[in-house]
């Protein structure tokens, strides 16, 4: 899916007052394209996120999405949310069948492919589970099974790791790269972190905070996966780094 | 030591100073409160002729229905009140002018409109039910987690759909909640329940043994409508234990 906004910008009003969030993002995310979007917190990341998957609406400009306007939410757009968002009084199993059930598909064939994705994001054994007997970590990784579900075009990905520890985040980002390679899906990836943004990313676009404006993006073109202890990796991210601390 | 013991120390100390007050010493003299051994043989009586698992009976299926009829109009209702702003803007003043009317003041036109007898009765519990799982139910639809609703939304959910499998199960503690207040309010509606052309029931045995002045059986009626009430209550409270999310 490629993924096109045009001079977006989007204001909130608060007490009266217009607070523009985002100023005119021009940004052309290619179909299969690995794209890191990375800011400070408060940038506007989420907010340029939503109305991508079409939970907002910009004040100004156009997104389109495969070239039609972005009207509204579509199974097509898949989003991980960044606080906890799996439905509480579903298992495992049922919350990953959750889009496929909406959408119509039949029992035996949409939990046949809710184990797929339980598989993928290795958590075989735990389709019983309730939400509150996960992890953090397992969670996020239902979370996006709930989302690949649905075989979205796209998946946009809202800080999925920030809550995690180091080695748990470092596990996931591997096996997100692994299923993207595999499944061939567009991935928005939203993060404040640097290290995150270079190790996952074809391309990183640095935002400026308020209103959040691209100062510029870089090309990464390592191999995958990635190497986080090779010279350019490291040079990369000092340089990132630097850019996103002014 | 365990709950169910601690929990018994007030009722057997309240039931021995009750003994010593009353049969023992004489100081509350028993047209004032009777003893408890005459509360006891009175119980005994009621057990023996029957009409005490009657009126238990009786008393049962008008709360059931009343509460019934109540939980299947107020929960659709306290969904769309909930999930509709409109619907809440609409329905708020409504709802806060017919609440605090006492259930027992609408016996008037309960006989009116359900004549003298059962219908009537499950009115008066249906009232009383009503308000409680209306508001809970609202309650928790409105209080749903907008993150919920926007993940529905992005996996291609219909507004119907949302409201059925994202809305209903997100309230539903609350909704039970509302149920297990409304069930414990319908049943303290009884003896209003029944003072309209029933000729049984614990309401009524209250009402006619309160005026033949035999208080031991009144009392008999009292804690029986008590325990039915601890009944509801452990039932409700297991069903919200069983959400354990
Ligand atoms: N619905 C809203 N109404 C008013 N202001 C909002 C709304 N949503 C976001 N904002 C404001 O927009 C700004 C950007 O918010 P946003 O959530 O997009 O930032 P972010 O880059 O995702 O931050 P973080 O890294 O902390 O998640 C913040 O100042 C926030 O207060
Ligand atoms: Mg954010």
């Amino acid at each position: 899916m490629t993924i096109k906004l045009n001079d977006v910008s989007k204001s909130f009003k608060s007490q009266e007052k217009e607070l523009e969030v985002v100023k005119d993002i021009n940004l052309t995310v290619e179909d299969g394209e690995f794209l890191s979007l990375l800011g400070p917190s408060g940038c506007g990341k989420t907010t340029i996120l939503r109305m991508i998957a079409g939970l907002d609406f910009p004040s100004k400009g156009d997104l389109t999405e495969n070239g039609s306007p972005v009207t509204g939410p579509s199974p097509g757009r898949g989003f991980v949310f960044q606080q906890y968002s799996l439905f509480p009084w579903r298992n495992v199993l049922d919350n990953i069948a959750f889009g496929p059930e909406v959408r119509g598909m039949e029992a035996r064939e949409r939990y046949e492919s809710a184990r797929n994705y339980i598989e993928m994001v290795g958590l075989t054994g735990f389709e019983d589970s309730y939400p509150h007997e996960l992890s953090g970590g397992m969670k996020q990784r239902v979370a996006i099974a709930r989302a690949l579900a649905n075989d979205p075009e796209a998946l946009l990905m809202d800080e999925p790791f920030a809550a995690l520890d180091v080695q748990t985040r470092h596990k996931l980002q591997e096996e997100l790269v692994r299923i993207w390679q595999e499944e061939d899906k567009t991935i928005i990836f939203v993060t404040h972190n640097v290290d995150e943004a270079v190790f996952l990313a074809d391309r990183v676009v640095v935002l400026s905070s308020s209103p959040g404006e691209i100062i510029k993006t870089f090309k990464i073109e390592l191999e995958r996966l990635r190497d986080r202890t090779s010279t350019q990796f490291i040079e990369l991210k000092k340089e990132i780094t630097d850019l996103v601390g002014r | 030591m365990n709950k169910t013991l601690i929990s018994l120390i007030i009722p057997v100390i309240l039931l021995i100073l009750w003994a010593i007050l009353t049969t023992y010493t004489g100081i509350i003299p028993s047209y004032l409160i009777p003893s408890p051994s005459a509360v006891w043989t009175a119980f005994v009586n009621l057990l023996t002729n029957g009409s005490l698992i009657t009126d238990t009976l009786s008393t049962l299926t008008r709360v059931i229905l009343g509460f019934l009829i109540a939980a299947l109009i107020a929960i659709p209702l306290g969904v769309i009140i909930g999930w509709s702003k409109l619907a809440q803007n609409l329905s708020n003043f409504i709802i806060g002018v017919l609440r605090p009317i006492p259930p027992i003041a609408w016996i008037p036109f309960a006989i009116l409109w359900f004549g003298v007898g059962l219908g009537s009765a499950i009115f008066i519990i249906f009232l009383g039910s009503f308000f409680p799982i209306l508001i809970n139910t609202a309650d928790g639809v409105r209080r749903t987690d907008k993150v919920y609703i926007e993940s529905a939304y992005t996996m291609g959910a219909s507004q119907l759909q949302i409201l059925k499998k994202v809305y209903l199960p997100a309230a539903l503690p609350n909704i039970i909640t509302g149920l297990k207040v409304g069930i414990g309010i319908g049943l303290m509606c009884t003896v209003a329940a029944e003072m309209i052309g029933s000729d049984n029931g614990l309401g009524y045995l209250i009402l006619t043994s309160t005026s033949m002045l035999d208080s031991a059986s009144a009392i008999v009626g009292m804690l029986t409508i008590g325990i039915i009430g601890l009944g509801f209550e452990y039932f409700f409270r297991r069903s919200e234990r069983k959400i354990n999310w």
